[in-house]
């Protein structure tokens, strides 16, 4: 067991460096926008487009040749020192350390929330298939996946804060995070966020349940007098959450480098989704690395953990001889 | 920052503050259909329509503004700024050199310095008394100036980064500058140039202390000066702005609080029309914020429920705000003009190189219909290459098309048949064919990303069509409009004849783009109105922003050479008259329309006017008293 994890976190470096190496060359090749607009921008003022490109490389620090930004790049990011973001003008540590709580502040209640009811409502359904409450689940599902969070985001706006006024349109990142105004102008993204994600959440445990509802040892415990919380709880949760649990690290993922850039773009939150995405757009070569390596390093982990947590939910499962 | 085909919609904000430097250039470049452009023939240049008048005895000091702008700054450090949420910023604290007024008058209105000149040669720039440096960095002098010029902007490697050092250039050579008192410094150009005040280079210049530069220059340490504490917030900047720097939240806000100490406060014999009152008791406003709202409709909510004070309209959604008893609209004109460019060029349709054939297309075009149905009225017809709000356009001389009886299918289509005599393209019934007797396809490219632009290149399509031209629509995204169709190099044997840079990198048959391409729509030019001399980097033979390969038949360069360096105010004006006639009668693209720029603003703001570059004056608005 203790090999098998030290050899898994040998691969998850190896794994980083690599990933990191993509990431670095695929900002190499992409053509800078904003210095071919500052070169057309030098040119029309009848300056030196020429001159202007050389500015910008200093003020970047593209001057240098690739291999030596390359090799204090991947050196930076694995003694932490991650270096300047010259389109923040801050280090990388502290402008991620400026965004994660506010990413962790939305992110954390809604992934709780659809994690939570998200199951709930699928072992819900899943023990009471076809009727009344199970379609409305369904609905709820179908509602959550099909409607895109970018509209619905800004609609929620629209009702709630323009109109009824109950939650403020702008997100002001200086209340205090657990405060009554903290948690009104959350309430929205959070529901934008948990509606899409409870609906993955529910269909997969509604699908994983049905495959253990109507189960031998199901029908053993039910012959036995077993209740209907202990079924459900001991009998039928418990081996479906072995699949869940695949699926939670990668809705982490999702949640914090996908759904959450439009929530945060929509809402105006200054969080880790708007800091990746910025970064790559703005082609700051050190933001982007420092902010790849952490859902690298989450993705890598995180599917470690989720291993071993399946010698937990299921005991038949067993590293130790590997 | 906001440039290319992405939300020029921030330009409005931009347009605060614009005796900030380089706001000129930066606001230069940008696509069609961006928000705010176009300018609806009533918003005629001339006409002010004030929001709010009065002397200091209607003003009183509260309340906090908020601007909400879609992106944030890049930086503090004015050295490297190259775009304009930046400049915007450090604006705040740092007034900048001098501020002009707006066009037509364009007047020097001396904040930090004045400027002057005797010859249109040498100009002398002396420092107001009582400005006053933050920390330990005592009064600012010249000697703060010069040193800033000469071991920063005019260092020989360039170690800052300094994005406009060729402003400080004249002929590959260094503008020598020199210290001649304690308050005043001179700037000896190697030529007469009476327009070197309009232009951004004095103009919102800022200045940092001798002192703080003095730990970097030595060492050329850029990280060091990048990483600066007092850089980074401004701390440098005394009683030199009307705000203080307060915080910044990356991503999120930049507070500035009121400046009690600003100097202009103090400023005797400011001339009665720009209201030396007002400017004694500035600024008005407790705080000024800088919200950073990325998404449009985020911001135009936030300016309905109030927790905003200002923001850019998009033409439209302007109808949304026109019943809003809180908000009004603010249309002012500006001098962006959105062209339909012919590519003249070795890889692009060779007759373009005629000015008949460009001529008659000109007729084929409805200019008015793009302003009124396309623009939503938000813009205005263009013939040349200057706004009619511009002291050098003259009516006498320009010679306008695509409207009117000046616009007609069968008048283009007679015209371009007869022009066409003499090339391998003919019209066979109504249609044009080439060589081979298909008809003729021509490409135009277009920035993709905003709806405006895509609506006017499909209707040029179809008014291309009633003249038998197909015209093959392509959108790409700006920057590979740029780097791909706009940027060329020399393709011919041996050295070019000249080489202007990578936007002309030499004569139309041995320079071209790595791609083909005959039209183009989307690339707003600059029209510079203050300096029309600037514009000849778009219309000379060698300019370095002739992409599409024009060869004027007027001489031009020769032309301009007189205009730039005549010093008879009267003379200039009648030759710049001359050459923005040329350009309507020689049609090197079809000039189609000028922009507006369309800003929201809480009823109870007063200062802001419907003319170009209102914001100039920013720190003498104020709230209306309750």
């Amino acid at each position: 067991m203790y090999w098998y994890v030290a050899r898994r976190l040998a691969w998850a470096f190896v794994a980083t460096f690599i990933i990191l190496t993509i990431t670095f060359l695929l900002l190499e090749v992409t053509p800078d926008a904003q210095a071919a607009q500052l070169q057309f921008q030098a040119a029309q003022g009848g300056g030196s487009a020429e001159a202007a490109r050389e500015a910008y490389e200093t003020r970047r620090g593209l001057d240098a040749p690739l291999w030596e930004r390359y090799s204090n790049y991947m050196i930076n990011v694995f003694t932490l020192e991650w270096g300047w973001s010259d389109t923040r003008s801050q280090p990388v540590v502290e402008a991620i350390l400026d965004a994660y709580p506010y990413s962790l502040m939305y992110g954390i209640p809604a992934v709780l929330i659809s994690t939570v009811v998200g199951i709930a409502i699928g072992l819900y359904s899943a023990t009471h298939q076809y009727t009344l409450a199970d379609y409305a689940g369904t609905f709820v599902a179908f509602f959550g996946i099909s409607i895109p969070n970018f509209w619905f985001g800004i609609i929620l706006l629209l009702v709630f804060a323009v109109e009824l006024g109950w939650v403020p349109v702008l997100f002001d990142p200086n209340v205090p995070v657990f405060s009554v105004a903290n948690a009104k102008q959350l309430v929205l993204p959070v529901f934008v966020l948990t509606t899409a994600a409870i609906a993955s959440e529910m269909r997969y445990a509604r699908a994983e349940a049905l495959e253990y509802v109507n189960a031998e040892f199901v029908k053993t415990a039910k012959a036995k007098g077993a209740d209907g919380r202990r079924i459900l709880t001991r009998h039928i949760l418990r081996p479906a959450l072995v699949p869940l649990s695949t699926i939670l690290v990668g809705d982490l993922l999702g949640l914090i480098l996908t759904t959450s850039y439009l929530v945060e773009v929509v809402f105006g939150i200054p969080g880790l989704g708007r800091l990746s995405l910025d970064a790559i757009l703005n082609q700051d070569t050190a933001l982007v690395l420092g902010t790849t390596f952490i859902p690298v390093l989450i993705a890598v982990i995180g599917n470690l953990l989720q291993d071993l947590a399946y010698t937990i939910l299921d005991p038949r499962i067993d590293y130790g001889d590997r | 920052m906001a440039l290319g085909n992405e939300e020029q919609s921030d330009a409005p904000s931009a347009l605060l503050f614009p005796n900030r430097r380089g706001l000129l250039k930066v606001l230069g470049v940008g696509a069609a259909g961006a928000a705010g452009l176009g300018t609806a023939g009533s918003v005629g240049g001339q006409e002010t329509t004030t929001t709010g008048q009065g002397n200091q005895g209607d003003r009183s000091v509260q309340g906090d503004y908020v601007v909400g702008d879609s992106t944030d700054a890049e930086t503090l450090n004015f050295v490297q700024i190259a775009d304009v949420p930046s400049a915007n910023r450090v604006g705040l604290t740092l007034d900048g050199a001098y501020a002009l007024t707006p066009p037509p008058n364009s007047e020097v209105f001396p904040l930090w310095c004045d400027i002057s000149t005797e010859d249109s040669r040498t100009y002398t720039v002396e420092i107001r008394e009582g400005l006053q440096w933050g920390g330990d960095y005592g009064r600012m002098t010249a000697d703060d100036w010069v040193y800033m010029i000469t071991e920063v902007f005019q260092a020989e490697d360039n170690w800052a980064g300094f994005a406009n050092q060729s402003d400080w250039q004249r002929n590959g050579e260094f503008v020598p500058v020199e210290q001649t008192g304690e308050l005043t410094f001179e700037i000896r150009l190697p030529e007469v140039d009476p327009a070197f005040p309009l232009k951004p280079i004095m103009w919102g210049e800022f200045c940092m202390p001798r002192g703080l530069l003095e730990k970097y220059v030595p060492d050329k340490d850029l990280e060091g000066l990048q990483q600066d504490e007092e850089v980074q917030t401004l701390a440098y900047s005394g009683n030199l702005g009307p705000y203080s720097f307060e915080r910044w939240n990356r991503e999120a806000e930049f507070v500035a609080s009121r400046n009690d100490d600003y100097y202009m406060q103090n400023v005797e014999n400011i001339p009665e029309e720009y209201n030396q009152s007002a400017w004694q008791g500035a600024p008005y406003f407790e705080s000024w914020t800088y919200q950073v709202i990325p998404e449009e409709s985020t911001r135009l909510s936030a300016l309905q429920t109030g927790e905003i004070t200002q923001t850019s309209i998009p033409e439209n959604k302007v109808s949304q705000f026109e019943d809003d008893q809180d908000v009004n609209v603010n249309v002012a004109p500006q001098p962006f003009n959105s062209l339909l460019i012919y590519n003249q060029r070795a890889n692009g349709w060779e007759p373009f190189r005629k000015t008949a054939v460009r001529k008659a297309l000109s007729y084929a075009v409805d200019k008015r219909a793009v302003v009124e149905n396309i623009l939503r009225g938000f813009g205005s017809v263009a013939h040349t290459f200057q706004p009619e709000f511009s002291r050098w356009y003259d009516d006498s001389q320009v010679v306008e098309t695509g409207v009117g009886d000046a616009y007609s299918s069968e008048e283009a289509r007679s015209r371009l048949g007869e022009a066409l005599g003499g090339t391998q393209y003919t019209y066979d019934g109504d249609t044009v064919v080439g060589p081979n007797g298909n008809q003729l396809t021509l490409k135009l490219v277009w920035p993709v990303g905003t709806e405006t632009t895509r609506t006017t290149v499909e209707f040029i399509k179809q008014e291309y069509a009633k003249i038998g031209i197909n015209v093959e629509l392509e959108g790409v995204q700006f920057n590979t409009l740029l780097s791909k169709y706009a940027q060329n190099s020399y393709r011919g044997d041996g050295e070019p004849e000249y080489n202007a840079g990578p936007f002309n990198a030499g004569p139309r048959d041995e320079a071209f783009s790595e791609e083909s391409w005959d039209m183009q729509y989307g690339i707003i030019f600059n029209t510079y109105p203050r300096t029309p001399s600037s514009t000849r980097s778009f219309w000379t033979r060698t300019s370095s922003t002739n992409y599409y390969g024009y060869v004027p038949e007027a001489d031009m360069a020769s032309l301009y050479d007189r205009a730039s360096s005549a010093t008879d105010e009267a003379q200039r004006q009648q030759l710049y008259a001359r050459v923005f006639g040329i350009l309507s009668e020689e049609q090197p693209c079809n000039f189609m329309n000028m922009g507006v720029d369309i800003d929201g603003f809480q009823d109870e703001v007063q200062g802001p006017q419907e003319v170009f570059d209102f914001g100039w004056n920013a720190n003498t608005w104020y709230f209306q008293q309750e």
